[in-house]
């Protein structure tokens, strides 16, 4: 590990990237994914290591395949060549073993367990009858990102909501649900903290589910190509104690109903609260 | 079994009938394998300007930025750069790899491999070419539009591919390009399905083809079924651009909103997944072959490789939907799709065994076209075991549209399919120019570009875990991308270096087809399929007499041979002990 | 394997068959070309609540029902004409069922050309929402091959006119033939699925 890695930043230091690279981060320590604040992001990462794994073990197979044929049986070493189609029975079983070993201690797996997590966790949407989860509404549109709470009334698009522009505030161990439409062109709500992506498309309503726990300041990005400043349709999660998130909330309601004014037709681009009962969970 | 025998027309005489508008499938052979490299060159400059963007944010492109960019100094703005990836994905994918593996070695290898003296619809074959360059004159063409290219990418997403994101006639055009590029292969595909049906040489049955023909058979067949449905979308498009119909509008965007954006991904993945194999099933084929060639014995499990190719066909067709699971399709097609997605890598898996059983106990002789074909095996083992992570839904869910993406399509693609096509321009050299490139430039090339390669896409898979995304004119904006910079750097010097040794392949082809002296020996890599029955250059209408086939194609060091020779052509009874 | 040299010694057979061969591959394309426009057709037609969408009505049958009669008979006179035509009968007789074709299709395009004015003229554009988008892209895209195959047709009146009918006269009258009644299919398949039902 620490070979590859040493390797690695040789490689990068010469590649003149040096001047840059005074945050003093180890090659290994560049490559990792962006802090896990979330419940469920370490499912995802736990498979990626455990298909790198496997991977690495029959890439492994066929490294040692070519090269090793290669250097045992180049012309020079090897002269006469075994006359063979690869029809005998022997050659056609360690073939089809092959096959299959990579299909079932790969493929079967990983879907395996793949197949559990979504939908056991990932597609698992919250019960909203039995439990109380914070809700938010997003409208995408190039290139920014709108999010609505429901303010006092706890109900949506209506004068008192709360609507921030690029600034997400979320409650720590809390379940999180977000529905999300697009006013213009398709985006995508990317949480690299939480290891998720939704698209928001425009004229459906799509949905995400997660839960955070760790207190702080992260980003948000537009994982899908949406023109020009796609690059630039970034925007800040905050992830707030109960208290702290709470003391927020009641300010920003206040200010809501001071400030917002009714008449302004512009910002009624919310929804009714489609609510995820237990009917729709079990249809998952 | 050849239908009937083709008859022999005069030589052309003219200029143009000898080289423009020739009706020779060798020479439209050669005229797709121009067409081709131009057109790596250009993606390849254009991939080169995205990297720099990337690495050097804010800095102007050398050399050619000045007059490019004169009103930023030099520096590529973002407009552009989304123009850049927009055009280098379609131009590789439809200006390159396809027009030089489908088109030239589709066209060259079919009739010389099958034994017969030209394609079935030689007029058609022409026609095909030429629609190609329309195609080509479009969409290079669209740069030069008031609003610049296509800027959507290659996939051009609606509702950001109609008017609403891009105004202007840039996209149009490009939809229109694509379409007429799809006319151009379909007429190509309907002539290799039915030349390889109905011209292959008497005694010659399917499994005595070659893995090339093989591969670019099906390639054919995928062509003809999956390239209409493209065509429908991109119709369906245009008519959104051009006539205000209503297909991909919705929400707020449309009038009344019925419309739905996701039909268009629907469509354009039924025909892009096909597409992918479209691009690498000849090289498939051509690596099998060339695998078994150089390690002088008979390809291992041949039947078997044949039959892997055949099910990968009628698999690809199925799994479409592994690129749409951030849309929210229904759970119950998301777990099938990543199911039968997953079912791809045994017949994989099965061929990957069998290239390593050719060369297994073989006596290799590692020449240039040997050495692309061992590299084939090696990139596309990283390409192909990469996807698994992008099959299982949820850790595509975080990998989806990040470099990690990137890194696994380029391994596939630029490393996998552009290596199969470098091996099959040194291996068919000398059939199609009579003249050899030089090996020792040919090996430096091969270690260069396998260098630079993998530096390039090892680091997209790197920076794509570590969470960076794709199509970002500038990633640094993001903070928790801002360690990034050195990797993408190093991504950036490793590309330049892969596109120099570009330049070692174009230098040395053209200077042997020019100036390169004639190869005398009509078989100097000494293998026994029917290309190399007849003198080199292939003589017009190939074989004044029709061969009969009367063993396979990887005979060789067959040890029951009493000539000096330790193969034997297709054409000689096969000896047995 | 069984490795018999065939080459078959009359070509004219294996011709025909790699004429028909190439045919087939041919309308696989163009019908998968239509069948992604019925995938789209489904699509919506499954996710709107109510069809046709929002109230507006359906497409008054009367002009679709011409085009059906003009190319259903269409097909009928031309298959006459091949029959006589290959039956040897000279030109005088053969010749009037190709052009008797050849009108039909035009009165087919007259229909269509119709059918679209009617629709603008009752406020109906291609703009005005997906339902009216399925229409005209379906019918244009139609009669765009219709015109092309009525090309096809016009090119037969000389080949009729020779005197011979070698392999490549049969050849040429036989597919132009499939492609006509191919698109006849198509259209009866449109005319059931977004106009009648
Ligand atoms: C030639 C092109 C090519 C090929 C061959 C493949 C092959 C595969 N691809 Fe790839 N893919 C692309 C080109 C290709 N892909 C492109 C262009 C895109 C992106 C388009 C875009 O969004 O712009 C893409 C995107 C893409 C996605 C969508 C990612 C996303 O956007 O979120 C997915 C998801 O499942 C995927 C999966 C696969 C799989 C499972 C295979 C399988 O076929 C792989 C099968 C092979 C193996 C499994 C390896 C072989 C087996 C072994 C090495 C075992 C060991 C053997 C021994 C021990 C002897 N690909
Ligand atoms: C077969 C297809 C193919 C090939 C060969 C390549 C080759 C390369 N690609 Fe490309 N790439 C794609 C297909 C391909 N790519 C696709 C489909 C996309 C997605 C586009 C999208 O997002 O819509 C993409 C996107 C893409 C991106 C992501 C852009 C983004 O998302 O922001 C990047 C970034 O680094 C990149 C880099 C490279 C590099 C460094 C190479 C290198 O291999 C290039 C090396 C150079 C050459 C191979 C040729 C150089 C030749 C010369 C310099 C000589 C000149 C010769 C003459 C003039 C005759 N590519
Ligand atoms: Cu919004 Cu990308
Ligand atoms: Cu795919």
């Amino acid at each position: 590990m620490n070979l590859v890695s040493f390797f690695f930043e040789g490689l990068i230091m010469a590649a003149g990237g040096a001047g840059k690279v005074h945050d003093g981060l180890t090659f290994w320590q560049r490559i990792q994914p962006p802090e896990d604040i979330s419940e469920h992001g370490h499912l995802i990462e736990w498979l990626f290591n455990y298909t790198t794994i496997l991977n690495i073990f029959f890439f492994a197979l066929v490294c040692a395949g070519l090269f090793g044929f290669s250097y045992l049986y180049s012309a020079k070493r090897h002269s006469k060549p075994y006359y063979t189609y690869g029809n005998k029975k022997s050659h056609i079983m360690v073939a089809t073993a092959i096959g299959l070993s990579v299909f079932l201690a790969i493929d079967m797996n990983i879907t395996r367990m793949s197949n559990n997590d979504y939908t056991g966790v990932f597609i698992n949407w919250p019960d909203e009858d039995k439990e109380e989860v914070y809700r938010v509404q997003v409208m995408a549109q190039q290139w920014a990102w709108h999010f609505r709470y429901p303010g006092k009334d706890g109900v949506f698009n209506t004068e008192d909501d709360v609507v921030y522009l690029n600034d997400l505030r979320v409650p720590a161990g809390k379940k999180v649900v977000i529905q999300m439409i697009s006013k213009d062109v398709i985006h995508s709500l990317y949480l690299p903290n939480a290891r998720r992506k939704v698209d928001a498309i425009p004229g459906r309503i799509t949905r995400i589910w997660f839960k955070l726990n760790k207190p702080g300041k992260y980003d948000i990005a537009c994982a899908e190509m949406c023109g020009t400043y796609h690059y630039r349709m970034q925007a800040k999660l905050t992830v707030y104690e109960d208290a702290d998130m709470n003391a927020w909330m009641a300010e920003a309601q206040e200010k809501a109903i001071q400030e917002n004014d009714p008449e302004n037709l512009e910002r009624y681009w919310g929804w009714t609260w489609q609510k995820t009962t237990r009917k729709e969970v079990s249809m998952n | 079994m050849a239908f009937y025998e083709q008859h022999i027309h005069p030589k052309p005489t003219t200029f143009i009938s000898k080289y423009i508008f020739s009706y020779d499938h060798k020479v439209i052979g050669k005229q797709f394998l121009w067409y081709g490299i131009l057109g790596l060159g250009l993606g390849g400059i254009m991939a080169l300007m995205i990297r720099w963007a990337l690495a050097f944010p804010g800095e102007a492109f050398p050399l050619i930025g000045q007059f490019m960019f004169p009103e930023t100094g030099g520096v590529i703005p973002p407009d552009t750069y989304a123009m850049l990836f927009t055009m280098h994905g379609t131009i590789m994918i439809f200006y390159a790899i396809t027009p030089i593996l489908i088109g030239a070695f589709g066209n060259f290898c079919i009739p010389l491999m099958i034994g017969c003296r030209d394609m079935a619809f030689p007029l058609m074959n022409m026609l095909s070419f030429w629609l190609a360059v329309l195609s080509a004159v479009l969409l290079v063409g669209s740069l030069f539009t008031p609003l610049g290219a296509a800027a959507g990418g290659w996939t051009a997403y609606p509702t950001l591919s109609t008017l609403i994101g891009s105004p202007g006639v840039g996209q149009t055009l490009w939809a229109v390009a694509i379409f007429v590029l799809g006319i151009s292969s379909t007429m190509g595909a309907i002539n290799y399905i039915t030349t390889v049906i109905t011209l292959r040489a008497p005694g010659m049955g399917y499994f005595d083809m070659p893995l090339t023909i093989w591969g670019l058979w099906l390639t054919a067949i995928l062509n003809a079924i999956f390239l209409p449905v493209l065509g429908a979308g991109g119709l369906l498009l245009v008519f959104d651009r051009v006539f205000g119909t209503q297909f991909f509008l919705a929400g707020a965007a449309a009038t009344s909103g019925t419309g739905d954006p996701v039909l268009f991904q629907h469509v354009f993945w039924i025909f892009g997944h096909p597409e992918v194999y479209i691009l690498i099933l000849p090289a498939w084929g051509i690596v099998s072959d060339i695998l078994s060639f150089f390690s002088r014995k008979p390809a291992f499990g041949a039947k078997a490789t044949a039959l892997s190719m055949t099910s990968i066909t009628i698999l690809s067709t199925l799994v479409y939907g592994h690129h749409m699971y951030t849309t929210q399709m229904s759970p119950l097609l998301t777990q099938t799709f990543m199911t039968l997605t997953m079912t791809i890598s045994i017949p994989s898996a099965i061929f990957f065994a069998n290239w390593l059983g050719t060369i297994w106990k073989g006596s290799i002789k590692f020449d240039t076209p040997m050495l692309f074909s061992l590299g084939v095996v090696f990139v596309f083992g990283l390409g192909g075991l990469t996807g698994l992570y992008l099959g299982t839904v949820t850790t595509d869910l975080y990998l989806h549209d990040t470099y990690f993406v990137v890194g696994h399509f380029h391994y596939t693609m630029a490393a996998s399919v552009l290596f199969g096509s470098f091996a099959a321009i040194y291996f068919w050299m000398p059939k199609m120019f009579g003249k050899m490139l030089n090996e020792t430039w040919g090996k430096i090339h091969f270690w260069l570009t396998m260098l630079g390669l993998n530096g390039v896409f090892f680091g997209m898979l790197f920076v794509g875990y570590a969470g960076m995304h794709r199509r970002l004119y500038d990633p640094f904006v993001y903070d928790f991308l801002q360690k990034l910079v050195p990797i993408n750097t190093f991504i950036t010097w490793s590309a330049i270096l892969m596109g120099l040794s570009q330049i070692i392949f174009v230098v040395n082809f053209v200077y042997v087809v020019f100036w390169g002296k004639e190869e005398t020996d009509p078989n100097p890599w000494k293998v026994g399929t029917l290309e190399w029955t007849i003198p080199s250059p292939a003589p017009h209408y190939n074989f004044d007499q029709i061969p009969v086939v009367k063993c396979g194609p990887h005979e060789l060091g067959n040890p029951n041979l009493t000539t000096d020779r330790d193969f034997q052509y297709q054409t000689e009874e096969l000896v047995e002990a | 394997m069984e490795r018999t040299a065939i080459l078959h010694s009359d070509s004219a057979e294996g011709k025909r068959l790699v004429s028909s061969i190439a045919m087939i591959v041919v309308l696989v394309s163009f019908s998968m070309l239509f069948a992604s426009l019925f995938l789209g057709y489904s699509y919506f037609r499954i996710t709107s609540p109510v069809w046709p969408p929002m109230g507006m009505d359906k497409v008054e049958l009367f002009y679709p029902t011409l085009s059906t009669f003009a190319i259903v008979l269409s097909s009928m006179t031309f298959m006459i004409f091949r029959a006589k035509y290959f039956g040897g009968g000279d030109v005088k007789k053969t010749l009037p069922w190709l052009l008797g074709t050849i009108a039909l299709g035009l009165g087919f395009m007259y229909t269509q050309f119709s059918l679209w004015a009617d629709l603008k003229s009752k406020g109906f554009y291609a703009s005005s929402g997906v339902f009216q988008s399925l229409v005209y892209s379906f019918t244009w895209i139609h009669a765009a091959h219709i015109v092309i195959a009525l090309l096809a047709l016009a090119y037969l009146i000389p080949v009729t006119m020779k005197k011979e009918c070698t392999i490549t006269e049969e050849n040429k009258v036989n597919n132009v033939g499939k492609f006509w009644h191919f698109l006849d299919v198509i259209w009866l398949l449109m005319y059931f699925i977004i106009f009648v039902i």
